[in-house]
């Protein structure tokens, strides 16, 4: 049966519900223009990952409960999604383009026999038909992918590439499909460890202040945190800070570092390398702040101020509350 | 055991440009070579077989000039290479590709594991691997930075995900796709360069293979390329505020809401 649903996948490690799925159904919402958006949740019965996916409003969770999810290997994922998706066969299908969401998507693909296009920066409906965009030569190049018979449509699009929003006035319908887990003997998870990764904090932070190389000063630093505390935020750097003492690789924006979604960010002394832009564009707000009125982080900026870092914090923190 | 490893050839991706008037990729001058993965691949497959003995095979589907990448992998040290070949295998996308190369895999028989790199440096996607592994039935790990031999019959291998590690143990056959941190490739020797020469490229067209012929080439790829084009960059508007850090603020914060 083909219907006109959008799909997404909800990828969960242990009780984490990987943010990408999130801002996927964000997305989905934006462009469904009347389809229904469905999240589907294969979870181990304790996780229930079901009640903190409603705040961000799909129309249905679809729930896959067995307690072999803890430690569920790719076949026995993507056997469970097809036992689920077959019966259904959705207007479109999206993966977050993580490790996990590369790996299981395409074996589904092969069982489903559609189209997959991989890490994707854009999505949009032209009609029926989903325009899937791709950077490839290592982001040298676009392309527009679509597939024109085969349903799902099926994507993995980009971490952080789209923001979530959390809706106020949900109405989500939780269903249990009917599926069979199938144990795979030929393959076995035998560890997991999780990794503690602090800067992960820094993509989740509401507010934040950036300091760069033309911002190193232990005055400076100290306003900054200062602010930052005072704003609810967290600091963060450019590469070259992460060198000095006072700063760790933790503390890092940019594309080896964090993957900012702050509703404001305030760079100081950063001149815009695109290493480090990569990390900002989704953040909500850009205030730029930097002595060479051609610096390419004013072109990322909503906000420009051309001066002196130091002058401009004594400034902020006079007149912030 | 008998492994295979999947090659592709691709442009050497840093002078991959785009013509602004036609949207075209301008390839014109540029030089094929081995998918920088897959010489991970190839080493991965040699230190196996000079663990557990053996056979290493390299596996392309491409035009003929893909021979330059299997004569770079066998001067590496792979013992052979099969190139699946002609014209109705043009136009394959990651399915018809996955189909392909598993259908070879089986006509080469009795093998014990797969190797591919985590992802080709010119399309990117990273498909062709779990795609194969799906189509022959076999378990798979993806983006491997460890892999070890753990019996004659099981391999383990590392995975990192975003919050975690995997350990994953395998049963043979298998499939596995490799990360650049696995290890790093041998260097072609003078004397292998010249072996290389002597050791036999098969080639395989569709009458070689049991094939259902609606699923391979341009028939059997469900996605099309509908456009290609330099990567816009969207500026942003930008208010400029004024010279004065205390004025400034003041018109900062009263725009932000
Ligand atoms: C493979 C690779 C990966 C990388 N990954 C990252 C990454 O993840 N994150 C990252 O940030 N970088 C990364 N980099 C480095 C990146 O290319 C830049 O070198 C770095 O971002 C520059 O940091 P910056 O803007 O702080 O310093 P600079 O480029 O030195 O800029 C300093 C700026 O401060 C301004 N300035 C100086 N004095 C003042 C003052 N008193 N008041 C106001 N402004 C002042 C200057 O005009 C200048 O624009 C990477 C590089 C490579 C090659
Ligand atoms: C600009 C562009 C964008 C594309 N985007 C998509 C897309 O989004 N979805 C899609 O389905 N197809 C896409 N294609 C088609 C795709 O490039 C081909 O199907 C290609 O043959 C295999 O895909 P890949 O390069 O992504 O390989 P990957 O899956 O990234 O390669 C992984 C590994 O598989 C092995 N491998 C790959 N190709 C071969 C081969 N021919 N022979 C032997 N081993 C191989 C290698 O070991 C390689 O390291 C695109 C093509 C172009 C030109």
């Amino acid at each position: 049966m083909d219907n006109n649903e959008i799909w997404v996948y909800v990828e969960t490690v242990g009780s984490r519900i990987e943010p990408t799925s999130l801002q996927l159904i964000t997305k989905a919402k934006a462009i469904a223009d009347g389809r229904k958006v469905v999240a589907v949740l294969p979870e181990a019965s304790t996780i229930k990952a079901e009640n903190s996916l409603q705040a961000y409003g799909p129309d249905r969770v679809e729930t896959l409960v067995d307690d072999h999810f803890t430690n569920a290997t790719d076949e026995e994922i993507a056997d469970a999604l097809f036992q689920v998706l077959d019966q259904n066969r959705p207007n479109s299908l999206l993966f977050p383009a993580t490790i996990l969401g590369r790996s299981i998507a395409p074996r589904l693909q092969a069982k489903l026999q559609t189209g997959l296009t991989g890490d994707c920066l854009d999505i949009f409906y032209e009609n029926d038909l989903l325009v899937q965009v791709k950077p490839t030569y290592g982001d040298n190049v676009m392309c527009d992918i679509v597939c024109p018979e085969k349903r799902p449509q099926m994507v993995t699009v980009r971490p952080n590439t789209f923001r979530a929003e959390k809706v106020t006035d949900f109405q989500t319908k939780v269903v249990k499909a009917s599926f069979t887990f199938h144990k795979e003997g030929n393959s076995q998870i035998i560890a997991t460890d999780p990794i503690i990764n602090s800067s992960s904090k820094l993509d989740d932070a509401k507010v934040v202040i950036a300091l760069g190389r033309g911002a190193y000063s232990a005055k400076n630093i100290q306003l900054a945190q200062d602010l930052a505390a005072k704003l609810g935020g967290m600091v963060g750097v450019s590469r070259p800070l992460t060198d000095e003492d006072e700063f760790t690789h933790d503390d890092q924006i940019g594309i080896g570092g964090a993957s900012l979604s702050a509703d404001l960010l305030i760079n100081l002394g950063i001149s815009g390398a695109v290493q480090y832009t990569v990390g900002i564009k989704n953040a909500k707000k850009i205030v730029s702040v930097n002595i060479d009125k051609d610096a390419p982080i004013f072109d990322e900026s909503d906000f420009a101020y051309v001066g002196d870092v130091t002058d401009f914090l004594t400034a902020l923190t006079a007149q912030v509350r | 055991m008998k492994i295979v490893v999947g090659i592709k050839q691709v442009p050497e991706t840093d002078s991959v440009k785009i013509d602004p008037n036609t949207n075209n990729l301008v390839r014109s001058g540029i030089q094929g070579i081995i998918n920088p993965f897959d010489k991970n691949a190839i080493e991965a497959a040699l230190q196996l077989r000079d663990q557990a003995g053996g056979e290493v095979i390299l596996l392309s589907m491409g035009p003929d000039s893909y021979t330059t990448s299997l004569r770079d992998g066998m001067a590496m040290g792979a013992d052979r290479a099969v190139l699946v070949s002609s014209r109705a295998f043009g136009g394959a996308d990651t399915l018809a590709t996955g189909y392909t190369l598993a259908k070879a895999i089986e006509a080469i028989g009795d093998v014990d594991l797969v190797l591919f790199g985590r992802q080709s440096v010119d399309a990117d996607t990273g498909q062709v691997g779990p795609i194969v592994a799906e189509f022959l039935q076999f378990p798979q790990v993806t983006f491997a930075e460890t892999l070890e031999l753990d019996s004659e019959k099981t391999l383990v291998a590392k995975r990192q995900l975003d919050s975690a590690v995997q350990d994953i143990k395998l049963t043979l056959p298998a499939v596995v796709t490799v990360r650049k941190e696995l290890n790093t490739p041998r260097y072609e020797t003078p004397v292998n360069i010249k072996e290389s020469f002597e050791k036999p490229i098969t080639i395989w067209t569709e009458a070689d293979l049991n094939l259902d012929l609606a699923k391979i080439g341009q028939a059997g790829s469900p996605t099309k390329v509908t456009k290609v084009y330099a990567p816009t960059k969207d500026v942003k508007k930008t208010v400029t505020l004024s010279p004065d850090p205390a004025q400034a603020v003041s018109e900062l914060l009263s725009q932000l809401d």
